[in-house]
């Protein structure tokens, strides 16, 4: 039987402290809530927002919404050639994104590249990640003028950030063991990337690439409203213009859009991470 | 023949990981080092395929027309020529799992094959045929086609082995071959090993005496770094007490954190806790 003090010692005063703990740990939340909440309060008070310009926005919304029904159907086979413009120039910029992101993300692994090039890599894309693609788009129209050009370069490089980014903490994570094994052949750094690096990290290449090609089609929506053409360009004039229910109808096509690369990127990944469709 | 010549591996610290370790392998030697995990037999092993680099020492490999190759402190290019001449055997899973058996058997031959070629073309018919000689040695001939990441153990193993055999080395090199294989796969890969070494020398870091006496011809048992045993590879029970000595758990590696501990219980601790435990 132990004795009531060592009880105390044992068992009580580590419940003591535990339970000042957690009631600290409570304050904190409060205060952190407080603080939360009076920052929203002041910014929108500062920055006018007023709840009587969104009650009558809904009120004006409704009738609205009514106008874009029926869906105008007739413009749906003059729509598909857009729509192809989008799709292309996602896949285009993925492609491109896919074939120079490698290159990139080999510079950017700590394993593989020397410190100095591969600090210099990361910080470039550190850099391009923190630009969102409409800014690079906008400076980009700036240079080419407004067209495909500059939404598919804009596009091209989002997608080497992202993926030279996925793809050098892929190599990162290649046992050292493997590669030393095949350097202990005798092999030059470039054929260890060649049969070791590679082989390795192609079925994260093309799983990644596909998330990437989503990602890009709906961007390349965005883009394509701010004048990158195909049918985010459709959407934003026929809204301009006010012709609402061809609006609606490039706005359903959008829909289907997504959702079948959604669907397709998600059979093929799975295929791809099997291992059933590279070998 | 190898000729190692008081190899000696320190940590920044100035603790000798390998101490002074010098030993020759002639023809049909089936050399054994024995020694407790971190006693310095990896270390050495890899300061002979030049993979760690010895702080001082030599290491020079002797070919049959007389040509010689050193791989301590050697240039990159000339460690490459070097290490074209040593079949490195490693632990199985260290193989290239994405690439086919067959290719991975033929990058044993990285380091006779132009980096150029490599990328452009890739492996030839001729040397298939050739690695294919070396998997039947094996006994894995009917696995040529197989994705290596499908292996068993044993198998990957024996791949490995095949590997260093399409090399035609000088000396072959094996760091644990069997120690993460079941009894009968061990047997199994011992019995690959001891006709290899009749015509090449075959130096291995084991962890089972009993196998080591059945197949090798002779045995260095390593302690702490330096060499305490150099003689026939069946070892009395003394001798075997001898090399691993009775603090066998200590581990040298230079990945371990060599700082003391700070005990458990610190002086940063909460006062109430502390005297909860002391009692």
């Amino acid at each position: 039987m132990v004795s009531p003090s060592v009880m105390l010692f044992r068992q009580e005063l580590p419940f003591l402290e535990w339970r000042k703990g957690i009631a600290c740990q409570r304050w904190k939340q409060a205060a952190i809530a407080a603080v939360l909440l009076s920052l929203t309060a002041l910014t929108s008070w500062r920055c006018n927002v007023d709840v009587q310009s969104f009650i009558s926005g809904v009120d004006k919304g409704i009738p609205l919404l009514g106008l874009f029904f029926p869906p105008e159907w007739s413009r749906l086979v003059g729509m598909l050639q857009p729509l192809a413009v989008t799709v292309v120039l996602a896949m285009a910029a993925t492609i491109l994104g896919m074939c120079l992101s490698l290159p990139c993300a080999l510079a950017a692994s700590s394993n593989l590249a020397p410190p100095p090039l591969r600090l210099a890599m990361r910080s470039f894309i550190a850099l391009e990640r923190g630009l969102p693609e409409i800014v690079q788009l906008l400076l980009l129209i700036a240079i080419f003028g407004l067209g495909v050009v500059p939404g598919l370069i804009a596009l091209s490089i989002g997608s080497i950030g992202m993926l030279a980014k996925l793809l050098a903490d892929g190599i990162e994570e290649i046992e050292p063991s493997m590669l030393e094994s095949v350097a202990g052949t005798g092999a030059t750094r470039s054929q260890v990337i060649r049969y070791a690096v590679i082989p390795q990290i192609l079925p994260a290449l093309f799983a990644n690439g596909l998330f990437q090609f989503e990602f890009n089609v709906r961007t390349s929506i965005i883009l394509g409203a701010i004048g990158a053409g195909g049918i985010g360009y459709v959407m934003r004039t026929s809204m301009l213009s006010m012709d609402y229910s061809t609006a609606c109808m490039a706005t359903l096509l959008t829909l289907a859009l997504v959702f079948f690369t959604e669907r397709v990127s998600d059979f093929l990944r799975a295929r791809i991470l099997s291992g059933g469709l590279l070998r | 023949m190898l000729n190692v010549s008081k190899i000696v591996v320190r940590l920044p610290n100035g603790k000798r990981l390998v101490n002074d370790v010098s030993f020759t392998v002639g023809r049909g030697e089936f050399v054994s080092i024995l020694g407790s995990s971190g006693a310095g037999k990896s270390l050495t092993l890899r300061c002979i395929i030049g993979l760690t680099k010895p702080n001082e020492g030599e290491i020079t490999l002797t070919g049959p027309s007389g040509q010689s190759y050193r791989t301590a402190n050697v240039s990159a290019a000339e460690l490459r020529r070097a290490r074209r001449h040593i079949g490195l055997i490693f632990q199985g899973s260290n193989l290239v799992k994405r690439l086919t058996v067959l290719e991975n058997v033929m990058l044993g031959r990285l380091g006779h094959i132009n980096p150029v070629r490599s990328w452009l073309v890739g492996f030839k018919d001729s040397e298939a045929r050739e690695a294919m000689v070396a998997l039947d040695q094996v006994n894995m001939a009917a696995c040529a086609g197989r994705l290596t990441g499908s292996l068993s153990g044993g198998e990957m193993q024996r791949v490995s082995i095949a590997r260093a055999i399409h090399q035609r080395p000088l000396i072959y090199l094996a760091d644990e071959p069997i120690s993460s294989l079941d009894p009968r796969n061990a047997d199994a890969i011992m019995s690959i090993l001891q006709p290899l070494s009749r015509d090449t020398p075959v130096i291995g870091a084991f962890h089972q005496p009993a196998v080591v006496a059945r197949y090798c011809t002779r045995a260095i048992g390593i302690r702490m770094g330096t060499v305490v045993y150099d003689g026939p590879a069946q070892i009395s029970a003394r001798q075997l007490e001898h090399i691993y000595g009775e603090s066998s758990g200590e581990s040298f590696l230079p990945h371990r954190d060599l700082d003391p501990q700070l005990p458990f219980f610190g002086p940063d601790m909460q006062p109430s806790l502390r005297e909860g435990v002391t009692i």
